[in-house]
């Protein structure tokens, strides 16, 4: 057989495979009545809002200067108090020289501002990274204790672990937010991302336990004969070997994690799937938001395994 | 330098129990190379790794330096650093450069100056005639190398005992020579030596003393030149004819 294999064949198989399972999506949506609405998504990334500027008091206005698009309103009151206020030209409500009351509108402002499913997958960010980097914490003390010689410390730790990952995770959440939530009067967020640490930590406890324990018991007998401590050994000698071999499972872990932050949206943390979920309230866009929902997740946990691709490579100089 | 009395260590598992060693009492002089041999199993590389603390034994008393490990007091990180030890894996740190192996103890336990530990390092590298290796990687080296780097580092922390467990015995034939030429060496330069090997020719030539321990006692103790031609105990005379 020859070394170098011929693999066009293959890749022209694979495609024909993925355009026909397109095909059979688009003939299926086509079969039933939808109207696709690919136009009303974006204004749900950023959007242009109108910001009204009032009179704050009874009085009249001295002057417009007009500075292209912009324009400076200077308004002054019965006390001679003078304020002025910058708006956009074509919006101007008001003339020079008109008396106004308070509260009457001079003109508008349109500014950018985020939309839901940017400030959705925000939420979604920084809830999975601050969970994650107390997953990790809680997980090396765990996997350190299930590796401890003392019973008590060693059980503990193995209770916690057997107690996490027999339970399911959104059942945590709502113990977590109704129950420990009530009564230490936790904010949901709080609740939510305690709920996301301990879940994630008793998976990352394993990984670390079972990381720690592949590196050659020669490694730290070489290293305590060397007259280091029991800590020196372990932060110098075992720990970085063993990162080495569990960051693949370990960014798998955390990519999970990003995955299953989703179900903090049922404790009402506006996180990117409940901001999916309110847009298609007042859109009925549907296919369109769950979708591009699933699209953002993609995104998310792709960089994220880019990310962990390289330092692979950039630990493997001592292979 | 070494006292050992009466050191028994149990193994116990699955309701089996073994007496690795059982009731062994040795002294070394500072100074002296001691070679104990033997066939598999019969206690000696668990003997050397009670010298260092690395096992703990059941009963019986070492004493290093006339300090005792049995006692509860006995910082055994503080023998442990005085005690140099030589394993038949190697167990160089593979995460770490030829350079960084020697260094990280001597920075970390004997608080010397990065610039001086590495000076020490360079020196011993050259010692055992690999300098120009310092900042490869462990995985690039041979068998021997490796094993000359691991005695390197040994070394580095200015040991007054050095132990060898089966140091030559996971290396290809042809590499076995350059190690043990380290090894004489040391010995020449007056270290005092504690070696469990099977290399007949090395006990022979450098050995002060020969220790033979057969199901965890010491059988019989002479010269080499006593042990190797005219041995009295039987058991001993048997292992002779079959590894000569």
């Amino acid at each position: 057989m020859n070394a170098t294999q011929n693999t066009w064949p293959w890749k022209v198989l694979l495609a024909v495979i993925l355009i026909g399972m397109a095909a059979a999506i688009y003939g299926s949506v086509k079969k039933i009545d939808y109207e696709w609405r690919w136009y009303r998504v974006p204004q749900y990334f950023v959007y242009q809002g109108e910001e009204v500027h009032k009179i704050p008091f009874d009085g009249r206005i001295t002057a417009v200067v007009a500075n292209g698009d912009v324009s400076t309103v200077t308004m002054t009151s019965e006390s001679d108090e003078v304020k002025t206020v910058t708006v956009d030209t074509k919006t101007i409500k008001v003339s020079e020289g008109e008396d106004l009351f308070v509260g009457d509108t001079v003109g508008f402002t349109a500014t950018w501002h985020l939309g839901p499913l940017v400030k959705g997958l925000w939420t979604t960010m920084w809830l999975s990274a601050i969970s994650s980097v107390l997953a990790l914490a809680i997980g090396l003390c765990t996997g350190l204790a299930r590796i401890s010689k003392n019973y008590t410390v060693n059980m503990l730790a193995a209770i916690y672990v057997e107690i996490i990952r027999g339970t399911p995770l959104l059942v945590q959440i709502f113990i977590a937010y109704f129950f420990i939530g009530t009564v230490f009067n936790l904010s949901r967020n709080v609740a939510g991302v305690g709920a996301l640490a301990l879940f994630a930590g008793a998976y990352v406890a394993e990984i670390v336990r079972a990381g720690i324990q592949s590196i050659p018991r020669g490694q730290m007998e070489a290293a305590r004969s060397l007259g280091m401590t029991m800590p020196q050994a372990m932060m110098d000698i075992v720990l970085p070997q063993a990162f080495k071999r569990i960051l693949p499972p370990l960014s798998g872990q955390f990519i999970s994690l990003i995955k299953d932050s989703s179900l903090v949206s049922v404790i009402a943390i506006t996180d990117l799937t409940k901001s999916g979920r309110e847009i298609i309230t007042s859109t009925f866009a549907t296919f369109e938001v769950w979708l591009v929902v699933a699209a953002m997740y993609l995104l998310v946990t792709s960089l994220l395994s880019q990310l962990v691709f390289y330092m692979e490579r950039r630990l493997a100089i001592s292979d | 330098m070494i006292s050992a009395q009466n050191v028994t260590k149990i193994f116990t598992g699955r309701g089996i129990t073994v007496r690795a060693v059982d009731n062994v009492s040795v002294e070394v002089a500072s100074g002296e190379v001691v070679v104990i041999i033997g066939p598999s199993g019969s206690g000696k590389s668990t003997f050397l790794r009670c010298i260092n603390g690395l096992e703990l034994f059941n009963s019986g008393h070492i004493f290093i330096d006339k300090v005792d490990l049995a006692h509860k007091k006995t910082n055994l990180n503080h023998i442990r650093a005085e005690v140099g030890m030589v394993f038949q894996q190697f167990n160089l740190f593979p995460h770490k450069t030829v350079l960084e192996n020697l260094t990280l103890a001597q920075m970390r336990v004997r608080k010397r100056s990065k610039a001086v530990a590495i000076e020490k390092g360079r020196q011993l590298l050259k010692k055992v005639g690999i300098s120009e290796k310092a900042d490869e990687y462990p995985s690039r080296l041979s068998g021997g190398q490796q094993q000359r780097v691991a005695i390197a580092r040994a070394l580095a922390m200015d040991p007054k005992i050095m132990l060898f467990d089966e140091p030559t015995s996971a290396l290809d034939p042809e590499m076995v020579g350059e190690v043990l030429d380290v090894m004489k060496q040391l010995a020449r330069e007056g270290m005092t030596m504690v070696v469990v090997t099977h290399e007949m020719g090395f006990a022979r030539e450098v050995a002060d003393r020969v220790i033979f321990m057969d199901e965890g006692k010491v059988v019989e103790v002479g010269t080499p030149e006593h042990f190797f031609t005219n041995p009295r105990e039987e058991r001993a005379k048997l292992f002779l004819k079959q590894v000569l």
